[in-house]
């Protein structure tokens, strides 16, 4: 080992020692530290997860829904629309969707209806979402009892369990076939929830839908891009307001540690006074104390950050659920998917470690240059 | 009825009213642009592609650079010569599908803007072209054989006369 790297361990094991000397103090800053590390790690990795989950989902929607209102509220569109619409230029496909929720009061959650376009069930049977299946209690096979929209009981067998990559899509769904929803919601022939179209071009979207603005004016075309801006905006204000209500508790640990690096105890004066008299240069104190704060901070951010990892995709972040998630009831087993982003760990590491490692230089530089007899006396 | 389907699909074709789809190999993710050196693969709604005979194909970043390289063989593909060139393909930009360059309608002008700047917009029909043309406040259209030496140094100034 060369003599610099040989230096170096023994500040550092002089360091751990000097740490070792006052624990109360110490831990209880690590203490501070981790949880402050802890909660807004929690917070991004959260935030982050649900957003690509989101994004996920919405790979796999078209890229243009197109959406009928009246006075201002969404309403059933007539299939002729499609026709009404014609051949516009760049689109490859245009259809009818139907879809709906629905709220069961044995549950109570609500549920989201859909008419799958190939492959749909029989006109008794429905494919379900694993999380209904685990609710309701019922498996491959079995038998659900919905009561329909003029409150007519429906009897279903479960014919299928969607398994989806990703929880937040297939947890509330349920599939079945066009007759037995339009039987069951009372939605005549005709008339579709919504139509979509699938375009090719990216480029050609905002001409696509000037275009339908023109020829269906009652109706208000949806782009996909437009959708991820909206969930993207609603999961940053969320992020926002986690922060603003834990903005108290950072301020309250930046002014402690603060405290804590800049203004130096008697104590810690006198000890630089005495390693100064027994020989130690400037350098070597800056050298020691820089360990301590890198030390701390280190450690705070490594449990920290390994804390809210565990929180977040093992807990599914219990703490914070109701605020950063709530928008729909059935979602007790969503899981976010683990993931590391190392841009995510440097900015955390930037605003957390860093500051703190800074902050602690100046005073014992300070310090390390007063006279050692100044010091001491 | 089926029969006159197909009837008038062979009529127009004949016709060229709009040009037959494509196949020619894609660009791997190295592949770049010989005139500009750009990556292709990253541009897939405005690859050109032209093959040769024993097979191997050159793949660019726009119908513009391909007319460039077309243009002056000896200086961007030495090598090469033009009466070994098998298939020329752009894609046309409703459907994002390879056609024949020879076949496509070009809209110069437009406020579609390609990875290089002013492009010529391959379009599969005349239809389309015109369409084009008035929704994206295009010049003019061309064909293949109307589109002059000149023209694509004049699009990287702005210029579509």
């Amino acid at each position: 080992m060369s003599s610099a790297l040989r230096k170096q361990r023994y500040l550092l094991d002089y360091t751990l020692s000097s740490l070792a000397r006052r624990p109360g103090k110490n831990l209880g800053l690590l203490l501070v530290y981790t949880l402050i590390v802890f909660m807004l790690a929690s917070v991004m990795l959260f935030t982050h997860a649900l957003r690509s989950e989101a994004v996920a989902i919405l790979q796999e929607s078209p890229e243009i829904i197109v959406q009928r209102l009246v006075a201002g509220r969404h309403d059933l569109i007539p299939a002729h629309y499609l026709r009404k619409m014609g051949h516009i230029r760049g689109v490859l496909e245009r259809k009818g969707r139907l879809w709906g929720y629905f709220f069961d009061p044995a549950v109570k959650a609500n549920y989201t209806l859909m008419v799958p376009d190939e492959a749909q069930p029989a006109a008794d049977e429905i494919e379900i979402g694993a999380t209904i299946a685990a609710t309701r209690g019922v498996g491959l096979g079995d038998i659900i009892s919905l009561r329909s929209a003029d409150n007519r009981p429906f009897s279903f067998r479960v014919s299928g369990i969607l398994d989806a990559d990703s929880q937040l899509v297939s947890a509330d769904l349920i599939l079945l076939s066009e007759a037995t929803f339009r039987d069951f919601f009372a939605i005549p022939e005709g008339l579709y929830t919504d139509l979509v179209l699938r375009v090719r071009n990216p480029r050609e979207l905002r001409t696509i839908a000037e275009k339908l603005i023109l020829l269906l004016p009652d109706t208000r075309p949806i782009l996909r891009d437009e959708v991820l801006r909206t969930y993207d905006a609603i999961f940053s204000w969320r992020q926002g307001i986690v922060f603003v209500l834990m903005a108290g508790a950072v301020l309250a640990f930046v002014i402690f540690a603060w405290d804590k690096a800049s203004g130096l105890s008697g104590e810690e004066r006198k000890e630089i006074g005495v390693l100064k008299a027994l020989g130690w240069e400037t350098a070597d104190v800056i050298r020691m104390k820089f360990w301590e704060g890198a030390v701390v901070s280190l450690l705070a951010f490594l449990l920290g950050y390994l804390l809210a990892y565990a929180h977040v995709f093992y807990t599914s972040a219990a703490l914070f659920e109701p605020v950063l998630k709530g928008w729909a009831v059935l979602y007790p087993e969503f899981a976010p998917i683990p993931y590391i982003d190392l841009l995510q760990i440097a900015t955390l590491f930037i605003f957390t470690v860093f500051p703190y490692t800074v902050a602690t230089i100046i005073p014992i530089w300070r310090a390390a240059i007063t006279d050692p007899d100044l010091v001491m006396r | 009825m089926r029969n006159a389907l197909t009837y008038t699909l062979t009529l127009l074709w004949s016709l060229q009213l709009f040009a037959a789809p494509l196949t020619l190999p894609e660009p791997d993710a190295g592949s770049t642009c010989p005139v500009c050196g750009m990556f292709v693969a990253k541009y897939p709604e405005w690859i050109a592609t032209v093959q040769y005979r024993d097979g191997h194909a050159h793949h660019f970043d726009g119908a513009k650079d391909m007319f460039k390289y077309l243009f002056d063989l000896p200086r961007w593909a030495p090598g090469h010569n033009a009466a070994n060139i098998r298939a020329i393909g752009v894609t046309e930009y409703y459907g994002l599908t390879l056609i024949d360059a020879r076949e496509a309608y070009y809209v110069v002008g437009s406020d579609v803007l390609g990875p290089m700047g002013h492009e010529l917009i391959p379009l599969a029909s005349e239809g389309d072209a015109q369409e084009f043309l008035r929704d994206h406040r295009g010049a003019r259209i061309l064909r293949f054989d109307e589109v002059q030496h000149a023209l694509p140094v004049k699009l990287d100034e702005g210029v579509f006369e």
